[in-house]
């Protein structure tokens, strides 16, 4: 949409008077916020509320004891937090600038007039879309074959390239890249590669803002992978944390065999509300933080097209 | 033949652009599939995907015949699939829309921020989420209605509560592509059909409603090729793993997952994985054969 279009269209709905039609319509999309954001809100309530009045008065919007032991008991997985900190970090920064790379070039790639290979490279990215090995293949072919275990790359290359990315670069290149921009850059005489790096790459920056921010979103929030490779605690990432947190706390739920000592030291209690949702807070935050910077992107660099070139 | 040598040398830089991203897609995606051939084996993970022994349909048979299984988890994976698309793209079309209509810009943008938040919540982190509202003994919802309804251990809730974490997870973010779509439409449409006397709803149904056609025939082809396919995280994490819920919650995937972890009958595990990519392939072909029949424009290939 040009600049121009969108204010006629500012122009358009501001010249309306407001009807109740509006105001009805406001009420649904205002109470479908709340729907939204209010499993949210809880989350931040409960970490900062009492882990006893939880027990004992159930979750509440409004309850009536605060505490910071929530807090506090995240705090105790001290270093393996930390560490399992780091490695989601790393996959993240590092598995999105890769696919962001390597994906928009091959986006590039195939959307060059002229070029005969971009039908048989379009169809290469359409297949994995229709046809796949699934899981379990996948699982062992990565295990024997590559003899991949316990290895990180197991939880960035998974993730790096996405046929629904590429079309959305690829579209992005086609709509919204002038042809014959590119062609002028020919002309004067860059090169392929120039070209590509300094006319369309930073001609592409909206959409690579939204769609490197979902990746980002797709690492940081990959827990299946992990779960299947991972098992080395210095290589756990945040979500691997999360469930084992969820596994121990069923373990000595389901389990009568714990010393009474152990049962004493965590207060008769196992720290399982607030102390489960601040630990939800740690592993969310950085998202939500970082998440309004992008967002503005999100409508103009995400739009689709067909594949076929 | 020596016109495409010349091309593809002419524009070997495109290849060399183009070759790390195939070198991942042939590694992580088409290697893979040639594990499909499991299905047909006796696995053993000493002798490979091609030394072990080689037992014809005999998984497959016995995939049958633990029909329950089988079929709860096909019946369960294809029904919330229907569900799913069904609810999720009106919904993600009806939110577009509405957010596009609000004459209240800043309001209507704020709003779209906070919808947009439940998407980036992991499943491992909403499973919590759900727990403080269903729980019998501390649930809010439990709390508030003065019950004591064990949600965790009745199959029959499952659908409806999936459907609604589904729909406060996905329903803000879905909604995005579409209000690309609208904010693509030209305007001058709206203004002639204003100037012809067309009231809002007219406006909407002629003019918004049709725009959105060709984007929701995309979006709903990309994911015919995944009926069979479903999002694990859901199952797996939403639901506990909860053996006593699986009557309504197991699906193929979350079965697959739970055979992978507990790496026993990779075998059956192997058979029903393979039913999974086949059936989704020919979905895909034949919905994308009668698409282009209707409406050559909308197809995807």
């Amino acid at each position: 949409m040009t600049v121009n279009a969108k204010q006629a269209k500012v122009r358009f709905n501001s010249g309306k008077k407001i009807g109740l039609g509006q105001i009805i319509l406001l009420l649904c999309v205002l109470l479908f916020t709340v729907f939204c954001a209010a499993p949210v809100l809880l989350v931040f309530i409960s970490a900062f509320a009492d882990e006893m009045y939880i027990n004992q008065h159930g979750f509440s919007f409004f309850p009536q004891v605060w505490s910071m032991n929530g807090m506090d008991s995240v705090l105790r997985y001290g270093n393996q937090l930390v560490q399992s900190y780091l490695v989601t970090i790393f996959v993240t920064v590092v598995g999105t600038l890769l696919g962001l790379l390597i994906m928009s070039m091959y986006a590039y790639s195939i959307s060059r007039h002229g070029f005969m290979l971009s039908k048989f490279l379009s169809v290469f990215l359409l297949i994995p879309m229709l046809f796949n090995g699934g899981q379990l293949a996948g699982y062992i072919v990565f295990t024997s074959w590559y003899g991949l275990k316990d290895n990180l790359l197991l939880l960035i290359l998974p993730l790096c390239v996405t046929t629904m990315n590429v079309i959305i670069l690829r579209t992005y290149i086609a709509n919204s890249i002038p042809g014959e921009l590119m062609e002028a850059a020919t002309i004067d005489g860059a090169g392929n590669y120039r070209t590509f790096f300094q006319i369309t790459l930073p001609l592409l920056k909206p959409s690579l803002a939204a769609v490197g921010f979902m990746m980002a979103t797709a690492y940081w929030n990959d827990w299946q992978n992990a779960l299947l490779y991972i098992t080395s605690n210095n290589k756990k990432p945040l979500q691997l944390l999360l469930i084992n947190i969820q596994k121990s706390i069923e373990f000595l739920l389901n389990n009568n065999n714990v010393p009474a000592a152990a049962r004493a030291a965590m207060g008769n209690t196992i720290p399982q509300y607030s102390s489960t949702m601040a630990t939800v807070i740690v592993v969310i935050a950085p998202i939500m933080v970082i998440y309004p910077f992008f967002q503005k992107y999100f409508v103009k660099g995400l739009t689709v097209g067909s594949v076929k070139g | 033949m020596k016109g495409f040598f010349h091309n593809t040398w002419k524009h070997r830089a495109h290849v060399v652009m183009a070759l790390p991203a195939f070198l991942v897609l042939l590694f992580i995606m088409y290697v893979p599939m040639s594990g499909l051939v499991l299905a047909f084996e006796k696995f053993d993970y000493s002798k490979g995907i091609f030394g072990s022994e080689w037992v014809g349909l005999a998984n497959f048979e016995f995939l049958i015949k633990s029909k329950n299984t089988f079929l709860t988890m096909t019946r369960n994976t294809v029904l919330y699939y229907l569900l799913f698309t069904a609810v999720g793209t009106f919904l993600n079309i009806v939110v577009a829309i509405s957010i596009d209509q609000l004459a209240f810009k800043r309001m209507a943008k704020t709003m779209q921020t906070l919808m947009i938040i439940p998407v980036f919540i992991s499943y491992a982190a909403v499973q919590f989420i759900v727990f403080a509202f269903i729980d019998s003994r501390t649930g809010l919802i439990n709390n508030t209605l003065g019950t004591n309804i064990r949600f965790y251990s009745k199959a029959d809730y499952w659908p409806w509560i999936l459907l609604i974490v589904k729909v406060w997870k996905d329903t803000g973010y879905g909604s995005v592509l579409y209000m690309s779509v609208l904010a693509g439409i030209d305007t001058s449409l709206y203004e002639a059909a204003d100037i012809d006397g067309a009231n809002k709803w007219q406006q909407i149904r002629h003019i918004t409603v049709p725009s959105l056609i060709p984007m929701v025939t995309v979006m709903l082809l990309l994911s015919v090729g995944n009926v069979m396919r479903s999002d694990t995280g859901l199952f797996y994490q939403v639901t506990r793993n909860n053996g006593a819920l699986y009557n309504t919650t197991q699906v193929i995937d979350s079965y697959i997952l739970n055979q992978i972890l507990k790496s026993s009958n990779f075998g059956y595990t192997a058979a029903a994985s393979f039913f999974q990519s086949v059936v989704g392939l020919l979905l895909m072909l034949f919905a994308n054969f009668t698409v282009r029949k209707i409406e050559p424009e909308n197809a995807l290939f």
